[in-house]
């Protein structure tokens, strides 16, 4: 783990982020990483992964089915104030959620959008459903810190006072563990979340340099300030490892080909030093 | 498409435990004022979504757009039979001359017609209870999700509507800045084929 610090100090010498947060977790050798790792971040959309598991704790105490239907209506307050806001169109990566609004769709569908295509719409409507005192508990409930999960997505006003989601690339890692070692709630609630995370979308972070054999189950989040990616990789032949990858960036000076290089060149880095053998013998890197 | 007669009309107070405490047949429910409105008593029994989907209120309104409802509804009526209460026959007559007075197709938000005394947005006596109230989020194209398409169909409405009531626009609560809430008020309607009581002249308050 030492060669692979030095690594990611190279690699944040190359680039011109303000802050770097890597947390490993290797499920075969119980080998850690932690870099920056306890530093706090904004948690942009990788706070719907806290999300996901209050939804699922909801349906492990029996009070959602996955298939429980929920009226998507596009209307949410602050988490300031309690005044109104809504989710624009525009500005939401997935154009489905939106254009069923005024009608119903399925606990699983808003989760597997809220996940793979990052809906803020679908993150929205389930926080407000399972109640953010929920998600927070079922978060205690795990003893997970660095993952603080204070408000719903979008919420511009919130944002302007300072009530933010922040995450710790550690708390990332402790939180995504407990999907991967099928300690959340049932092992079959467990797969369930991770088939979730394996349907992710966008593949430029973690997976970006990977062998294409190598499966990740994944969450991303992107903002002006920060770009993130944090999941579990499943190399060949070998137990999975958990990594959380975190940055922040000046705003008004970083295209966001400089972020996702970071983050790809980071999870290469990890790859190499945990299952680097299987990494050449795997048919080389993708992407 | 059936019409409504192909449904049984039932007497609330005959149903199961379940069903009663979440529809509440007969009961009261406080208004926004804290005045007390009696709730229906007779309900259609809706066997399956086939049926709700078959039944045709009006040329242009199925049952199944009154009863859409979500998770939050009352457990007992997220499965079939479900019921609702019989004055969603006007609810659908009053909608079908909306529609032809905005010349447009009219969708109802899910929870945005009947839902019951139990639902989790119920939270005191709205005309949603009765089923005599609708939440529409868009006409024709039209999303109504802004004061200008909210305001201009709730003046067709009080125009063409004699006696419905709209909800304001504004974001508080008992105001409306995503649909348009048409409501005709605390309607019961008795079906002549509906269940009755036997006639007792001692019982109090009988009008006989």
């Amino acid at each position: 783990m030492d060669t692979l610090r030095t690594r990611v100090d190279e690699i944040r010498a190359s680039f011109d982020a303000t802050a770097i947060g890597v947390a490993v977790y290797d499920t075969e050798t119980r080998g850690e990483l932690h870099y920056g790792a306890d530093r706090w971040f904004h948690a942009a959309s990788t706070i719907k992964v806290a999300i996901l598991l209050g939804v699922f704790d909801a349906i492990h105490r029996g009070v959602l089915v996955p298939q429980s239907r929920l009226h998507v209506r596009n209307r949410f307050v602050s988490a300031y104030d309690g005044s109104p806001f809504r989710v624009l169109a525009d500005r939401d990566a997935n154009s489905e959620v939106h254009e069923a609004i005024g009608k119903t769709m399925r606990i699983s569908e808003l989760a597997l959008h809220m996940i793979a295509t990052s809906s803020n719409l679908a993150t929205n409507l389930l926080l407000d459903l399972v109640g953010l005192a929920n998600v927070q508990r079922t978060v205690a409930h795990f003893g997970i810190e660095g993952v603080d999960v204070r408000r719903g997505v979008e919420d511009e006003l919130a944002f302007e006072h300072g009530i933010v989601n922040r995450v710790t690339a550690n708390g990332l890692v402790a939180l995504l563990r407990i999907i991967a070692e099928e300690r959340a709630f049932t092992h079959e609630l467990s797969r369930g979340m991770l088939e979730i995370l394996h349907q992710q979308e966008f593949r430029n972070g973690i997976p970006a340099r990977l062998p294409r054999a190598v499966r990740v189950a994944h969450k991303t989040g992107d903002i002006s300030t920060v770009a993130h990616d944090a999941g579990i990789v499943y190399p060949p032949e070998r137990r999975p490892y958990v990594v959380a990858i975190l940055t922040e960036w000046n705003a008004t000076t970083t295209g966001g080909g400089a972020r996702s290089s970071t983050i790809a060149s980071i999870s290469h880095a990890v790859y190499e030093c945990l299952a680097g053998d299987r990494l050449r013998t795997a048919g080389g890197a993708g992407g | 498409m059936a019409d409504v007669h192909a449904l049984r009309v039932v007497d609330g107070f005959r149903l199961e435990k379940g069903y009663r405490d979440a529809l509440l047949p007969g009961g009261a429910l406080r208004d926004e004022r804290g005045g007390t409105r009696q709730l229906p008593r007779y309900f259609f029994e809706v066997p399956s979504w086939d049926a709700a989907r078959d039944v045709e209120l009006a040329p242009h309104f199925q049952l199944w757009e009154f009863m859409h409802t979500d998770v939050r509804e009352a457990p007992p009526l997220r499965v079939f039979p479900r019921y609702v209460p019989c004055a969603v026959t006007l609810t659908a007559m009053v909608l079908e001359h909306f529609r032809e007075a905005v010349g447009a197709p009219i969708r109802i938000a899910a929870n945005g017609g009947y839902r019951s005394p139990g639902h989790e947005l119920t939270r005191h006596a709205s005309a949603h209870c009765w089923g005599t109230a609708v939440n529409i989020y868009r006409v024709g194209d039209t999303n109504l999700d802004s004061r200008e398409t909210i305001e201009r169909f709730a003046g067709v409405a009080r125009q063409e509507l004699p006696g419905v009531w709209t909800r304001p626009f504004g974001s508080a609560r008992g105001f409306a800045d995503d649909h348009l809430h048409l409501d005709l008020g605390y309607v019961v309607a008795v079906p002549h084929d509906a269940p009755a009581d036997p006639f007792n002249p001692k019982l109090d308050g009988d009008p006989l």
